[in-house]
């Protein structure tokens, strides 16, 4: 009844959602203020709200392509692609709305003062960068880094909504979608808030020198998704 | 016999749409009462004896606040349904309950927060309450009464296996999402600071000196949705919309064809679709840099 | 989100008092609901609610002491932590015994998804300052607190709604089909969170906190009242939709008062107070 191959996957969906975290650009109040770089949110609001985005298309491509037998590895790669997609439009539409009330609202450029040049454009920072301020607005490389985000933190709810439908069996019975939904959503926020703690509220992506602290956020999202997926293999399992 | 996906486009088509008008509405209501990130500037005013007369809504952070305003407003919507009331009539009895709810959770942030400021000598002013609810409640309202509703299109007319209130609760998060992330920056880094030059970010040497004397009399809530309801609020139901339409349609143009091949098609559209907005984002960032140009200290110049 | 200075909160009812109310009340307030089963009736159900106000201010107290630490990332964050471990508990331990990996009886339900959170909340409270390195000298203990009363809450709200707290009879046909388990959720998670981080500020007490908690709780118990219409008859319904709305009435009245109490200056309306008035 316990299959252990299901409750790797789900903790490897857990892990991915705690690393998506670290690559989300998020600056926290004072972002909000154009005092920080990234996206003026909390980090696990934002991490939460791309995941869950990618969690909703998941659930509707897993209907689409299931059959009475569940589904089959291709069709679930399909699937887990579908939320991954999902959730980094939702990430990048918000960073691009965002880039522009930074630029055309507050008027400042895009601009990170934790490294000289832009990884991958190579545009000098510091010039930019106003007095009093860590940076504001969301530069290159914050931007492919939240887009990198997006995509784990889809996968990963993806996954975990997959195994659990997998064991449910039945996915025309809305009390097991029903199920499935909430659990992933329940395994999602304590990943999430595990990662933003580990990150201590704001990154700037993976430029950031706090991505250094990675290793940790892993051991710990591993532990805990581990917990969730011996918790939750049992109960799928046992819905009529 | 017209074709079967004019009638869905049609339906993502309306769902994109009253998600652009919950995405303003929402934003709009966090401005009026300052939640979320710039609340904390309000919070830190009084602490540096700059006591003001803004609504102090600190109700968490946005997603999981509309998450529940969205999800109470789904489960009555839900209940109204199952007892056979018309969607519409049900929806919007949702919605105004979940602005019931909201006005509640409002009075007692606000009066919590400027109780627990005395030491500050941060006055409460009940005219604030009595006045700026009714604007919290209104386009707490819209808000809602839209997500509820493109939540139901995606649960009874585009299949969606996930049930209403669960469906609300979700869409609900995302808007508070990027509402926090999007239009609070108009809100916090533009008009909550009207009085720094326009194109810096906020020296953190003015942390707290936040505006509190408005274009005639003392500056509250309403004041500052009027300014940010000319580019925050649009921009941000502007991009919900945005999530919510390119989601459904990049799915349901491919409707037409077998289930895989269509699947493979939606995620190669997404994609594209990703690659599109990060150059789009590079041009906006070399457009920025060329039209500012380096950091300059103000020297001198026309005071506004 | 902004965080208090650090230091502990303290003053008022001593944790401990407080985690045994919160404990015995709540799952008293579950328990009592089996009445419904032994009498063959429904109108007991809103005992759950009752139960889930008193675990809600053992949680939102739990709250108040390990935020007023700094933890960096604000108070809504744990709020989700706790109801994230909270639900998965919550429905392990009433599907256990239904499921068929061990015999148990039903009533056990409630106490085994109590102490699965419990332990949940200790390991996530144990990596968060030995792998994290948070160091928050009560965070073990807090965690444990914080999970242990989330559970509780999802319960007790799951059970207004259909009266029963067995798996496959009551809780899967009436509150996660139905999608209700969405509020259950979120209405448990801010029921617990928004008390402190509504009284947020460095002249906070805990009684005004506290009642902030048993109010929202109250109107929590209202909303899942109006939900449970289509779960149960309208006479149980209606019951509890009324102590829901007396509680939260009284103890909305108890923290206007309490405000009326702390605040520097309550006003109908005034300018800003002078230079001099600051001093």
């Amino acid at each position: 009844m316990i299959d252990p191959i299901t409750i790797v996957l789900i903790t490897l969906g857990g892990v991915l959602v705690g690393l998506g975290v670290h690559f989300i650009p998020v600056g926290g109040a004072p972002a909000a203020m154009a005092q920080a770089t990234g996206v003026g949110t909390g980090t696990v609001q934002l991490a939460a709200g791309a995941g869950l985005t990618g969690l909703i298309s998941a659930g509707f491509m897993y209907n689409e392509l299931a059959t009475s037998a569940g589904l089959s590895s291709s069709n679930m790669i399909l699937v887990m692609a579908s939320g991954a997609v999902g959730s980094m439009i939702m990430i990048t539409v918000t960073m691009f709305i965002g880039q522009l009330i930074y630029v055309y609202g507050v008027g400042v450029p895009p601009v990170s003062a934790k490294v000289k040049k832009d990884p991958i454009t190579g545009d000098v920072q510091d010039i930019y960068v106003s007095k009093g301020t860590e940076g504001h607005g969301v530069p290159t490389v914050s931007f492919v880094s939240g887009t990198i985000g997006g995509l784990l933190g889809g996968l990963g709810g993806s996954l975990i909504y997959i195994q659990l439908m997998n064991i449910g069996g039945d996915h025309t019975n809305s009390g097991i979608v029903a199920l499935a939904g909430i659990f992933a959503t329940g395994v999602f926020y304590v990943n999430s808030v595990i990662a933003s703690y580990n990150i201590g509220g704001t990154i700037e992506g993976f430029h950031d020198p706090k991505f250094k602290r990675v290793p940790k956020a892993i051991v710990s999202c591993l532990i805990a998704s581990l917990l969730c997926a011996i918790i939750a293999v049992p109960i799928m399992g046992g819905v009529s | 016999m017209t074709d079967p996906i004019i009638m869905d486009m049609g339906i993502v088509a309306l769902a994109g749409a009253l998600a652009t008008i919950a995405g303003a509405a929402e934003d709009l209501e966090s401005d009026v009462g300052s939640q979320s990130n710039p609340n904390s500037q309000v919070q830190l005013a009084a602490q540096m004896n700059y006591p003001h007369r803004i609504f102090n809504k600190a109700i968490s952070g946005e997603p999981v606040s509309y998450g529940l305003f969205c999800a109470a407003g789904g489960t009555m919507a839900s209940v109204l349904i199952a007892k056979e009331m018309s969607v519409i009539f049900a929806i919007a009895i949702g919605a105004f309950i979940a602005a019931l709810v909201l006005a509640l959770f409002s009075i007692t942030a606000h009066l919590g927060r400027c109780a627990s400021q005395k030491r500050f000598k941060q006055p409460i002013y009940m005219d604030m309450v009595t006045g700026h609810i009714p604007v919290i409640m209104g386009h707490g309202f819209i808000a809602v009464f839209c997500i509820v509703s493109f939540s139901y299109i995606m649960d009874h007319f585009m299949g969606h296996p996930f049930p209403l209130p669960l469906l609300a609760l979700l869409w609900g998060i995302t808007a508070g999402a990027i509402g926090s992330s999007t239009g609070d920056v108009h809100y916090g880094a533009e008009r909550e600071f009207q009085q720094q030059e326009f194109g810096a970010g906020l020296n953190a040497a003015f942390s707290g000196n936040i505006v509190r004397k408005a274009e005639s009399g003392l500056r509250n809530g309403m004041d500052n949705v009027w300014a940010c309801a000319k580019f925050g609020g649009p921009l941000t139901g502007l991009a919900l919309g945005l999530t919510v339409f390119l989601d459904n349609w990049r799915s349901t143009i491919f409707s037409g064809m077998d289930s895989v091949p269509g699947s493979i098609n939606a995620i190669i559209t997404g994609l594209i679709i990703v690659l599109i907005l990060i150059l789009a984002n590079r041009l906006v960032e070399v457009k920025a840099r060329k039209a500012y140009g380096p950091y300059k200290e103000d020297t001198g110049g026309v005071a506004a | 989100m902004s965080t208090a200075a650090g230091g502990p909160a303290s003053g008022g009812i001593s944790p401990n008092n407080i985690v045994v109310l919160g404990v015995v009340g709540g799952l008293a307030g579950i328990y009592l609901t089996m009445l419904n089963q032994t009498l063959d009736t429904t109108i007991f159900s809103f005992l759950g609610g009752i139960g889930a106000i008193f675990a809600a201010v053992w949680g939102a107290d739990a709250v108040r002491r390990v935020c007023s630490y700094g933890l960096g990332t604000g108070v809504p964050s744990i709020g989700m932590l706790a109801l994230g471990m909270g639900i998965v508990a919550a429905m392990f331990g009433l599907a256990l015994p239904e499921s068929d990996l061990v015999t148990l009886p039903n009533f056990l339900g409630p106490i085994i998804s109590f102490i699965t959170a419990s332990i949940m909340g200790l390991i996530i409270g144990i990596m968060a300052n030995k792998i994290l390195k948070m160091n928050i000298p009560i965070m073990e203990k807090s965690m444990v607190e914080i999970a242990g009363a989330g559970c509780l809450v999802m319960i007790g709200l799951s059970v207004v709604i259909v009266g029963d707290f067995r798996f496959d009879e009551g809780i899967v046909p009436g509150v996660i089909t139905t999608g209700y388990i969405a509020l259950v959720f979120i209405g448990g998670a801010m029921a617990m969170l928004h008390p402190f981080n509504a009284c947020l500020g460095p002249d906070e007490r805990q009684y005004r906190t506290l009642t902030v908690g048993v109010e929202k709780t109250a109107l929590m118990m209202v909303l899942v009242g109006v939900a449970s219409l289509t779960e149960i008859n309208a006479v149980s319904s209606a019951l509890t939709i009324v102590i829901g709305l007396i509680i939260f009435v009284v103890y909305f009245k108890k923290f206007l008062e309490a405000t009326h109490h702390d605040a520097y200056l309550i006003t109908g309306t005034g300018l800003l107070p002078t230079e001099e008035e600051l001093e």
